[in-house]
Parts: structure tokens; sequence; C-alpha cells
């Protein structure tokens, strides 16, 4: 009796799984479906974060239906994930140049699945896929001249989450924007945090390093190991530049500035335009620079305290409009 | 080189070493008693958790304390009703605390502060620092033993109290008993479960603390995994130590001064091998400490012949 009862409740529990996510499905067929894949873990008040915003504001103005997967840098997780989310939407959005070798398996598998890929630029994989990188170099040299003209020692640092080409990417815009400002000015050599995007003991530790070494203003280009360059910069007093989205409500009294990169605003447009033109760009990198806007200087709102005066932003401005032109080439890692 | 070597390498020491040191006090308690607690990690992040939880709540620091204090002792009962009262495998129940740590704060993040991955925020009330004018002129050491947080000077206190209270009182007399005889603690009439529930508790009470230190006075923020493998660093602390409590605050200290080491080598030599560093140390010194305790054996082994 007591096995039949268990079977007939296994069967009943079953039954419900299915019917609900049958009706799920149901329910959305006439509705864009579209997955975040993200790499690491929301809440970097950052890079992710910035992209999960612009899946929100999708599904608020488009009505698209949202989900999210974190794959908590588990390298082992970007496949699955991805072929997951392919089966059951109509976009994925991987973010993370991490999801490389992940997305040139699985892109060609799942035909029906648009994908777009974040931070790093893969092509001739199929047309279902579309790439967007950014001219982070073209913004951090903005972020490094505002520091170096804030600095009162003329020295500035950066804190970067690997020594890799991405991160290198800013840095070498970053310097050379730093020494445009200031050509007399240092650049310290910036400390890396191997990998450790969600340390913010390990951010805090490097910051405090580059403080005593002389810099006043430390660039932090690490997720949420940033979030503990800034602790620093409010304990020893100096200033910290924050990065990817407008950082400086975390702490306007430290924060100068954030070097943009508006991913969640490029998701929102290159989703935006296949709703409203059915214009995919599939098979495309698509190089996000600084005449997209979406490489960008963000300093907050009018309510936050700005360190950054009225006639350094017009030479900030200035200074846009030489790189979009060409007038400024900046140094690239990639 | 003399840059390497500042005053500013050994406050990195001490800061990076605080934690480990907390939890491994923690640690070392149930090291005597003979459970081999691996859950620490887990035990240091819940009490991150709770430490900012406590000080948001009530915009006090010493609230974040308490309530970090009350995740321990609630995770030190939990411990001990698993490991001792129904005798399931330490090693399992260590890892499955370790996961359910990191799963039950990541969920009391989203529900509590309807944050994803880290809190962070003027509401959180860290940690004190006190400043010792007097120590602070003391050439060299000065800036070292004074400007610290509340918890490290804790931390300094707890060691030789824990070790008069281990080596030199019944208390610890028993406490080392019902790990090393616990045959011989009962026909004393005492109940050796009774001295494990009381090291499992207060293993989770240190370790806890030692989350909040992170939380609250290293950082003034929680985020996700905050931990980052410290228990197990702190555990490896206490095997180094043999459980003594000085030796095992020299173990921390020296895994810390690594640590801080390791960032300032970036200049010469790969980041990552320097990353690497904290993790070499540890391996090295468990060979050597199995060595040492070989050799020792066998001296005893020629002398009892």
């Amino acid at each position: 009796m007591k096995k039949v009862l268990s079977v007939l409740i296994c069967l009943l529990l079953l039954g419900g799984i299915i019917s609900l996510a049958t009706g799920d499905e149901a329910g959305g067929a006439d509705k864009v479906t579209v997955a975040l894949c993200i790499a690491d873990t929301l809440g970097d008040q950052g890079f992710y974060d910035s992209a999960n915003a612009g899946l929100n504001r999708l599904s608020e103005d488009y009505g698209v239906v949202p989900s999210v997967v974190e794959c908590k840098s588990d390298a082992s997780a970007f496949k699955p994930a991805l072929v997951d989310a392919a089966q059951g939407n109509d976009f994925v959005v991987a973010v993370g140049w991490q999801f490389w070798d992940a997305l040139a398996e699985v892109v060609p598998e799942m035909p029906d699945t648009k994908f777009i890929f974040i931070d790093n630029g893969l092509d001739g994989v199929g047309d279902n896929l579309m790439s967007i990188t950014y001219k982070e170099n073209q913004g951090s040299f903005l972020a490094g001249y505002i520091a170096m003209k804030l600095s009162k020692a003329g020295k500035v640092g950066m804190v970067g989450g690997n020594n890799d080409d991405t991160i290198n990417n800013f840095m070498v815009g970053y310097k050379q924007g730093a020494l445009y400002a200031n050509p007399q000015g240092a650049v310290l050599e910036p400390i890396y945090t191997n990998g450790n995007y969600d340390a913010p003991d390990l951010g805090k530790e490097a910051a405090l390093s580059l403080y005593s070494q002389g810099a006043d203003v430390v660039f932090a280009v690490a997720g949420k190991t940033g979030l503990g360059v800034f602790e620093a910069a409010a304990e020893t007093g100096n200033y910290a530049v924050g990065v990817d989205s407008d950082q400086k409500y975390i702490n306007p009294d430290v924060i100068l500035c954030s070097m943009l990169k508006k991913v969640g605003d490029s998701i929102y447009d290159a989703i935006g335009s296949y709703l409203t033109d059915g214009v995919f760009e599939g098979g495309q990198i698509w190089d996000a620079d600084m005449s997209t806007g979406l490489v960008d200087i963000g300093y907050g709102d009018d309510t936050m305290t700005q360190q950054v005066s009225a006639e350094l932003k017009a030479e900030v401005e200035a200074l846009k409009e030489k790189i979009v032109s060409g007038e400024i080439v900046v140094d690239s890692t990639r | 080189m003399s840059e390497l070597f500042s005053t500013l390498l050994f406050q990195n020491t001490l800061r990076t070493a605080t934690p480990v040191v907390l939890a491994a006090l923690g640690c070392l308690l149930t090291q005597h008693v003979n459970i081999t607690n691996i859950g620490i990690e887990g035990m240091m992040l819940t009490g991150a958790f709770f430490a900012v939880l406590g000080s948001w709540l009530f915009g006090s620091w010493l609230m974040g304390l308490v309530f970090a204090m009350g995740a321990g002792v609630l995770l030190g009962l939990f411990y001990y009703v698993f490991v001792i009262k129904f005798g399931s495998d330490e090693f399992i129940i260590g890892v499955a605390l370790n996961i359910f740590a990191g799963g039950l704060t990541v969920f009391l993040l989203r529900t509590l502060f309807q944050v994803k991955g880290s809190f962070s925020g003027p509401g959180i009330v860290p940690l004190p620092t006190l400043t010792f004018p007097l120590l602070a002129k003391i050439p060299l050491l000065g800036p070292l033993l004074s400007g610290n947080t509340l918890l490290v000077y804790v931390s300094w206190l707890l060691v030789p109290l824990l070790w008069v209270m281990i080596y030199k009182t019944p208390l610890g007399f028993h406490l080392r008993a019902a790990g090393e005889y616990p045959e011989a603690l009962r026909s004393a009439g005492r109940n050796p479960n009774r001295m494990k529930c009381l090291a499992s508790v207060l293993c989770g009470m240190l370790s806890c603390l030692a989350g909040a230190h992170l939380s609250l006075g290293y950082l003034r923020m929680f985020a996700e995994n905050m931990s980052a493998a410290r228990g197990y660093v702190a555990f490896a602390c206490v095997i180094f130590g043999r459980g003594n409590p000085p030796l095992v605050f020299l173990a921390a200290l020296l895994f810390g001064f690594i640590d801080a080491l390791g960032l300032r080598l970036q200049k010469v030599l790969p980041s990552d091998l320097t990353s690497m560093a904290p993790y070499v140390v540890t391996v090295v010194m468990m060979v050597a400490v199995v060595l040492l305790e070989k050799r020792k054996k066998k001296r005893l082994a020629r002398l009892s012949r």
C-alpha cells in the first residue's frame, strides 16, 4: 500500500512539474526569450551588472522574457550553460571573454538560436553569432588623463584583475592618457590579482600598496575586487577611478569618475534593433569605439561631489573628439 | 629592497593573518578534542555575513559581533550534533557545512538585501580602530601595535589566554583528555561529549569572529565567498603548530607574511607565481612537520628499546 501510494505521489509531482514546464512554454511562445550567460557572478556593480541592467531594460521596453545563468568562473560550466540556454531561448548573450572556446563549439550546433558574444571577437563560426568588443583603451585614455590631472603627486596606478590582453588594453590606454596629461608624471606598474575578480580583500591590499608607493589615484579594473580599491582609497584619503558601470555612487567622495563600457546598452541596442527592424548582424564583430558612445566617461550625477571641474570635463570632451576623428591614436593590446 | 621590507609590508601581514589566526584558534580547540574540523571555512563565511547583517540592522558594530557569534554558536552546535551525537563522518559534515554556507549566504543576500554577489553601503558600521598614543611612539613597532581594528587585539589576547586554558587549567586538561583518551575522562566521572560540545561551540564562535573581522574590520562589505579558502589555511596552521596557540599564531603570521610579500614581488616575478607562494609554503610546512614527527617517533622508539 505504502509503495503504491509513494509511486502515485511521485507521478503526481512529476505531472505537476511537466504541466508547469509546458504551461510556461505555451505562455511565452509569442514572446522573445533572452538568456544571459555570465562567466562569473552578478554583484560586481560593473561589467556583469551592467549587462543585467540592459537585459532588464529589454524586458521592460519590449517585453522579452529574461533569464540569467551565473557560471561562477567555473570553466566546466560554460558549455552546459550555453547549450541549456540555447535550447530554451531565442537569444543567448554570453558575457565574458572566457566563453570563447565554449561558443566555438556550441554555436554551429544550435543554428536556430542567436548568440551574442560580449567582450571578445569570434568570427567564422556561424551566421547566428555576433560579437561585440569594446575599445576600452580609448575610454581608459580619458580615465588616465583625468587621473593624472587630479593627481597632486603626479603619480597614478592601476589594479588589474588579471595579466592578460583585455586588462592590459585598459592599462596601455590609461598610461598613454596619463602621460598625455603630464609627460613628467609617473604611471606605476599595475598590480594584478591573478584572475581573482571577486576578492575585494586582495583589491584593497593591492591598492594600499600602490598608494604607499606614492600614487594618489588608482584605476580599479577588476570587477568585485575593485570594490576593495575604493575601500583603500577612502581609508587613506586618496582617489580611485571606477570601471565598466558608472560606479561613482558607491563612494562619491573617493571615486573621481568611471570609465564606462556600456555593456548593457550594447546588448539593448543589438537585440532591440532585431525586435524593431528584424536586423541581426550575425557573423560579424562589432567593435564599439568612442564614436558609438558605448565607451565613455561617467561622472555620476549632480547630487554627488564632483572633483572633476567643468573645465577639465570640457577638455575631456575635446579629447573625445580627437580620438573619434583619429587625431589621437590610442595604443592597444588587441 | 628596503622599499619592499617597509612597515607597510608588516601591516599587510597583520591584516592578512588576523582572520586566519582567529579561525585557527577556534580550530585548534576542536583539534584537541580529536575532531578534524574543516567546516571552519563555512563558519567563517557565515560569520562574515551575519556580522554585516547585525551591523546594518542595528547600526552598531557590537550587534554585528553579537550576530556573528550567535551564528557561530548555532553552527558549532550543528557540527557537534551531527559529528558526535549522530556519529557522521566529520569530513562529510565539514564539506557539507562549507557548501551550505556558500549557498545560504548568497540566498540570504538576495532575499534580505535584494542584491546579488556583494553588499556594501554606508549603513554598515565597521569595527572601531583602536589607537594607543603611547604604543604608537615606539620606533619601528609603533605603527604595527597601534591603529588596528578591535578584533586584531582580541586575537592577540586570545593566544595566551587559550594557551593558559588548554595547558594550565583543569578545563583544558579535561578538554585534551576528551580527545586523547576519553575513557580516562569518563572513569573520572566526566562526560567527554560535553567537552567536545564546548570545543565545537567555541570553535564556531571564533571562526565566525574571524568572518566578522573580514567583513567589518578588514573591509566594510560582504562579498560572495569572501572567506576565500582562509579556513583551510587556518586548518593547516593548526596542524603545523600542533594545536599549541603561540605556534599556531606564528604559523598564521608566516602565512600572512608570504601573502603580503607575494603581492609586492609582482614587480620581480610573474604574478601567477607570486600568488602561488602561500600555498607552496603551506605544502612545504606540512612536509616539514611530518618529517619532524617521524624523526621524533624514531627517537622515542630507540629510547624505549
